[in-house]
């Protein structure tokens, strides 16, 4: 009980921090006041437009990330798996890079494209992952993963290569993640996306305890384990290629977080994946609030930031293991 | 001989040597903007020129004939459209180089261009590298340029008409506190222009104090809350599409001068590198600035 | 006996890109609520197909396979596990999972997803860890086990379904006499004791044959022989089922066979049979 309390308080804190925190110097009654409607414009524009929205995006994004790849690992039974070893995130990749090096037009040009890329890459993967007929076969689904997102990590490169370098330096930017298209309609329109995946993922908790056994064993005990590949994949899926549109490719919360989670919490998914939702989303926020006011004004891609701390993270979770 | 007479002799020779030198080559000893010297043995009648601004530069100080390659990107004379495009500037292709067949290839100074500069020396075609990101660069460019191609009574008279605007335009700044102006180079991240770029020369010169001007940098990436946090006066676009897709996007319209639709737009091929239309160029702008004033 | 749990109506079933002879062809067979019926047979003879037909994994390709008067590919995957339970040859769990854990996933098939597992749930866990005689085990890390505790645990998880239907896949062939023994009393003791259909596919005939009610001799396909095993084993029947020289005994009433050694040279060069049969 109190690791859920610490960990609910832990949520508090960061959105906290995310509002609290920033490149822009605002004392905290300031923030108060813009909070609240009062005081100066400019602080109320950045508390309530800029900073509240954001906060809760990285949030919900960290969360996302955090419950796909928990689901990942439990449908390739693989600790390793994270979001982006389906092969979305070079499609997502691709589809933003020739968005910007064609000029594309229109405001929500990349962020459709690399949704467009990702759906296109994990289409791509789920047929070639489809042996005799109807089954999933998750090894093969592994390794198409990889091959599809090397196919389209080498097909940005061509296109890097033959394109001016301004507009590849920002595409390269863009995918290295963050959270500066954040508004309240990017946080509504993520949020309403997401809900529907994330559930479905929930719905699931016990089929993919029972996984963990084998897909045979899992389906004497009761899981349909076709059908819960099938929508696994497609949920977890369809939530990175939201992320990644909405915010880059952002690495080492969907990999490292599960495995922190099931230090504290075991490994039942019951608890499990709201729990990595709830430390997903804390994990991005203090990301994101490093990268906007380490080197002020300056702002680092986030996914920059996760790989620093979730590097370290990572390397000690491997040795707890290795005992 | 005495030691004082030996060392007369020798200043004597070295000076003689080195009046030789010059007139043996069509210019003296050339150190380019990446610190390497130029070696040429004659003036060159073949120049594959691989950046916008310096074939722009060429043509300004009268080598203009004498070009026969340039870029793809190359636009500035009209006339370059007759020259045929060796491609990319940036990491160039040595072939398409070669096939133009020059004693002179005029690189932009990037370390993206070490392997092909290198290959070039090796085969024995004299390069020279050389930086145009602003204006005292330019004038540095011209006169290198100028000299090597005989051209330096041109190049001279440039440089100097150029000082003197520049130092015209400085002194006719309006008075008082200038407007503060926003340069986005790009929207996601957001990318704002700093000190050290061009385009923030240009705004000094015309009478808008750059809000990023504390950042002696070409451009850096912020977050949008510091772009808020600046609150510049306007938001000035040096493009040919006018305002800009993201200007409609929620968090852009955060930024007040976003939000009041504060943007002054002025457009050409001049703004994007510094060349000697660059005064015409800020006068563009501070008729722009005034107009906007008005309103 | 009792109600008809298994049936199969000269069911056929060939592997998709296998050989051209069917893994299983015309086999007919019924399983009842209380008996116990062994499956045996060589490698490739078709009783693990058979038993993949029983319990809806396979679907036939001609005839029917019924599970509680269903098709047994009809049922959805929750509903079956209600009613049947099943141990495998081997199992291996991807994460660390101590023993009482492992049984309550025998009552997944009867929680939703939201629910916790109630005071029942753990009543049918724990009657199911002491039925097994694993109870000591409850708070033992799974993978700390021996092969005999962990199939015993499993046969717990089963009997925690609170199924009408046991299924053992070569459920003994990598334990040790005595844990097998073990396994065979077991479950011939649960299937009498709750009156469920209990079937085993299992290589070891004649301990097979001392515990069930009825044997299945599966030969390349076909149910050679069927009925209790007092009628069903022969020298005739086994030396053609498993194409090896065989001699009949007895134990307790039950046939049992011995395999017979190939004839062997003497020092005198002359050749030694085995005792010939009688």
């Amino acid at each position: 009980m109190t690791r859920w309390v610490g960990l609910l308080a832990a949520a508090a804190a960061a959105l906290l921090l995310g509002v609290v925190v920033g490149p822009a110097d605002l004392p905290l009654d300031a923030v108060w006041d813009g909070l609240l409607g009062r005081g100066d414009q400019a602080t109320q524009a950045i508390v309530r437009d800029l900073r509240m929205p954001r906060a809760l995006l990285a949030f919900f994004v960290g969360g996302s990330l955090a419950v796909t790849g928990a689901a990942l690992q439990a449908l390739v039974r693989n600790p390793l798996a994270d979001p982006y070893l389906l092969g979305l995130s070079g499609g997502a990749g691709l589809g933003a890079v020739a968005a910007i090096v064609f000029q594309v037009g229109g405001v929500w040009a990349v962020p459709l494209a690399a949704l467009g890329g990702a759906l296109l890459a994990i289409a791509l993967v789920y047929r070639l992952a489809l042996v005799a007929g109807a089954v999933l076969d998750t090894r093969v689904l592994l390794l198409s993963g990889v091959v599809v997102g090397a196919f389209a990590a080498s097909l940005m490169g061509a296109i890097i290569a033959i394109s001016p370098a301004p507009e590849v330096r920002n595409a390269l930017l863009w995918l290295l993640g963050g959270f500066d298209a954040a508004s309240w309609r990017a946080f509504g329109v993520f949020t309403a996306y997401a809900a529907v995946p994330l559930l479905v993922i929930y719905r699931q908790n016990r089929p993919l305890d029972l996984l963990a056994l084998g897909e045979e064993p899992a389906s004497f005990l009761g899981a349909d384990v076709e059908r819960l590949k099938r929508v696994l994949y497609v949920a977890a899926s369809l939530l990175t290629a939201a992320a990644v549109s909405v915010s880059g490719i952002i690495g080492f919360v969907g990999l490292v977080i599960p495995h922190a989670v099931r230090l504290l919490w075991g490994h039942l998914h019951r608890s499990l994946l709201p729990a990595a939702f709830l430390l997903g989303g804390v994990l991005l926020l203090v990301a994101d609030a490093i990268a906007r006011t380490a080197f002020a004004p300056l702002s680092l891609p986030v996914g920059v930031v996760t790989a620093l701390i979730g590097v370290p993270v990572f390397v000690l979770l491997v040795r707890r293991w290795a005992k | 001989m005495s030691l004082r007479n030996l060392t007369a002799l020798a200043v004597m020779a070295a000076v003689s040597l080195a009046c030789e030198d010059r007139e043996r080559h069509a210019d003296g000893p050339v150190i380019d903007d990446t610190g390497h010297p130029v070696s040429l043995v004659r003036s060159p009648t073949r120049i594959v020129s691989l950046a916008p601004g310096h074939t722009e530069l060429l043509f300004a100080v009268g080598a203009g004939d004498r070009v026969v390659g340039r870029t793809r990107w190359c636009d500035h004379p009209p006339a370059v459209a007759t020259i045929p495009s060796v491609g990319d500037g940036l990491n160039p292709n040595v072939e398409s180089i070669l096939a133009r067949d020059p004693d002179l290839v005029v690189f932009y100074a990037s370390a993206s261009n070490e392997a092909a500069i290198a290959r070039l020396e090796q085969l024995g075609i004299p390069t020279i590298s050389l930086l145009t990101d602003d204006l005292d660069d330019l004038m540095r460019a011209a006169d290198l340029l100028g000299t090597i191609t005989g051209q330096k009574a041109t190049s001279d008279s440039l440089i100097d008409w150029l000082s003197r605007e520049i130092a015209s335009l400085r002194a006719s700044r309006p008075g008082g506190s200038l407007p503060t102006a926003l340069m986005v180079a790009w929207d996601n991240p957001p990318i704002v222009i700093g000190n050290a770029s061009f385009l923030s020369q240009i705004a000094e010169l015309a009478g808008a104090h750059n809000a990023f001007a504390d950042v002696d940098r070409p451009s850096l990436t912020v977050s949008m809350e510091t772009i808020v946090e600046r609150d510049a006066d306007l938001i000035l676009i040096a493009s040919d599409s006018g305002i800009p897709a993201w200007a409609e996007r929620p968090e852009w319209r955060v930024v007040p001068a976003v939000r009041d639709r504060r943007f002054v737009v002025v457009h050409g091929t001049e703004f994007s590198r510094p060349s000697f239309r660059a005064p015409a160029a800020i006068r563009r702008v501070r008729a722009a600035l005034q107009e906007w004033h008005r309103r | 006996m009792g109600e008809v749990i298994f049936e199969t109506k000269n069911v056929e079933y060939r592997y998709p890109g296998g050989p051209e002879v069917p893994a299983v062809a015309a086999v007919s067979l019924s399983i009842e609520s209380g008996e116990l019926v062994g499956i045996v047979g060589p490698n490739g003879s078709g009783k693990t197909t058979l038993l993949r037909l029983l319990l809806g994994t396979l679907r036939p390709d001609r005839g029917e396979a019924l599970a509680f008067g269903r098709w047994a590919t009809e049922w959805k995957r929750r509903e079956l596990a209600r009613r049947i339970g099943v141990v495998s040859q081997r199992e291996e769990a991807a994460f660390p999972l101590r023993v009482r854990q492992a049984v309550l996933f025998g009552r997944y098939p009867h929680l939703g997803p939201l629910g916790a597992p109630s005071s029942v749930d753990w009543a049918a866990v724990d009657h199911a860890l002491r039925r097994c005689d694993v109870a000591h085990l409850s708070d033992r890390w799974v993978a700390t086990l021996s092969g005999g505790e962990w199939q015993r645990v499993r046969i717990a998880r089963a009997l925690a379904q609170e199924p009408r239907a046991l299924a053992l896949d070569e459920a003994t062939a990598s334990l040790d006499i005595r844990h097998e023994m073990e396994v065979f009393e077991l479950t011939a003791e649960l299937v009498r004791e709750h009156r469920m259909a209990g079937v085993l596919v299992t290589h070891h005939v004649n301990l097979a044959a001392r515990f069930v009610d009825r044997l299945v001799v599966m030969h390349r396909g076909a149910a050679r022989a069927s009925g209790p095993p007092a009628a069903v084993l022969s020298d005739a029947v086994l030396e053609e089922v498993f194409e090896w020289p065989v001699a009949m005994t007895q134990w307790e009433g039950v046939p049992q066979f011995v395999p017979l050694r190939r004839a062997v040279e003497g020092a005198s060069g002359a050749v030694e049979g085995e005792q010939q049969r009688e």
